[in-house]
């Protein structure tokens, strides 16, 4: 088949691109318009370029590429996680157990954040005052 | 022209599929909190239930299904954290005795962002066309590409509406179980009671039900509800303000004051589940 035209009105979002065939000269249409593609997005499948994509789309691509705003996420790609110092693993240990695991987190990804690359008394000051929390 | 490979839309679909069951295979337990009713006090029992699970150094995870209205984040005490986006897929949150929380919760902006979804062309005025199909993806998202790791337990705190919990079910057949949760008032007793149907007729194993909010004198007519629809009753959880407050502040109450009537219907609660899914 060879190409004919291509009929897309951006406005409305209609696409119709035409084909011809070399041999006979019989045309064909494809033809979409906004609301199939919208149900087919919302499939949570990748079609056009995504499909092609090296590796898929990746992980939670139906919500980074339909959530009006940016989504914070945090690219953990390639990163390390900074060194916690033995003092600031002293000062962790007063908190209570249960909120342990969640405090190192924070703190960890707020060091991270802002470049630092371990974790000692002094840095979780500076991220408890950030973070607005009152203790720890 | 290029020539461009066919994209398999259909096998797409079903990939789809593969790919919760396979990121929940290491999970051994998955547990729907649910009723159909909103206010009944989901969120709070869930996360109160998480965090007495956890206590017994058993590893438990936290979806928050539910999407306009997430608070499980807030009552794990894990606000504030970003998910960290990987080639695998999210690292959750950490909340109280290391929950791992996933909600909407995380991903938006600031307090004054709700959640909207982009659209083509000028579908506007036509999102009830495909929301419903966009959100049920969104939690097949959060199930299958969130690393929850290894758990024992990943309680999903279900959104209002008889209708999410068939489309839970649809993605997750591997579903252990729900529990219901109702309110002693009227109102919320004949929506749960449509709801607990609604399950039911989906397949789904009800676990039992809750009565949530009850007067501090005893269990109400939930009982009698359990009773009518043939499930276990699982516990009356008296209505605790401080329960609550602290529950709020991302501290639940199961945590802070074990004792108080509430905490010790839930911790009874927690139990109780563990022998039924054993």
């Amino acid at each position: 088949m060879e190409f004919v035209s291509n009929d897309t009105d951006r406005a409305s979002g209609v696409m119709a691109i035409q084909y011809s065939c070399p041999n006979c000269g019989r045309r064909i249409s494809m033809v979409t318009n906004p609301g199939e593609t919208q149900m087919v997005s919302s499939l949570g499948v990748t079609i056009g370029h995504e499909a092609l994509a090296e590796g898929g789309a990746g992980p939670m691509n139906q919500i980074r590429r339909s959530l009006e705003g940016e989504a914070s996420w945090t690219d953990d790609r390639g990163l390390p996680d900074p060194v916690w110092t033995e003092a600031a693993e002293r000062r962790l240990a007063a908190a209570p157990g249960f909120v342990q695991g969640m405090v190192r987190r924070l703190y960890t990804d707020w060091a991270k954040r802002n470049g630092y690359e371990e974790v000692s008394p002094a840095v979780m000051s500076k991220a408890r005052d950030a973070l607005g929390m009152s203790e720890m | 022209m290029q020539n461009l490979p066919a994209v398999d839309v259909l096998g797409q679909v079903v990939a789809q599929r593969t790919a919760v069951a396979r990121r929940l295979a290491s999970v051994r337990r998955v547990v729907a909190i649910a009723g159909g009713k909103g206010g009944v006090g989901k969120s709070l029992l869930t996360a109160n239930l998480a965090a007495a699970l956890a206590t017994d150094a058993a590893r438990v995870g936290v979806l928050d299904a539910d999407i306009h209205g997430p608070s499980a984040a807030l009552m794990l005490g894990a606000r504030g954290q970003r998910p960290k986006l990987g080639p695998q897929g999210a690292r959750p949150a950490i909340g109280v005795c290391d929950v791992r929380v996933m909600s909407m919760d995380l991903l938006l902006n600031d307090d004054d962002s709700a959640v909207r979804w982009r659209h083509y062309g000028g579908l506007a005025d036509d999102t009830f066309v495909w929301r419903g199909t966009l959100e049920a993806n969104v939690l097949r998202e959060f199930l299958a590409d969130t690393e929850w790791g290894e758990l024992e337990y990943l309680l999903i705190d279900m959104p209002p509406g008889a209708d999410r919990f068939e489309t839970l079910l649809r993605l997750l057949p591997e579903l252990s179980g729900a529990a219901m949760v109702t309110t002693p008032s009227e109102a919320s007793l004949l929506v749960v009671r449509r709801a607990a149907a609604a399950a039911q007729q989906s397949g789904a194993r009800i676990l039992g039900l809750v009565e949530n909010m009850a007067a501090t004198s005893g269990p109400g007519r939930g009982r009698d509800l359990a009773d009518d629809l043939g499930i276990p009753f699982l516990a009356s959880v008296p209505f605790d303000p401080d329960l609550a407050r602290n529950t709020e502040a991302g501290r639940p109450g199961v945590l802070i004051d074990p004792r108080a009537p509430g905490a010790r219907a839930i911790l009874e609660l927690a139990h109780r589940l563990k022998g039924i899914l054993a």
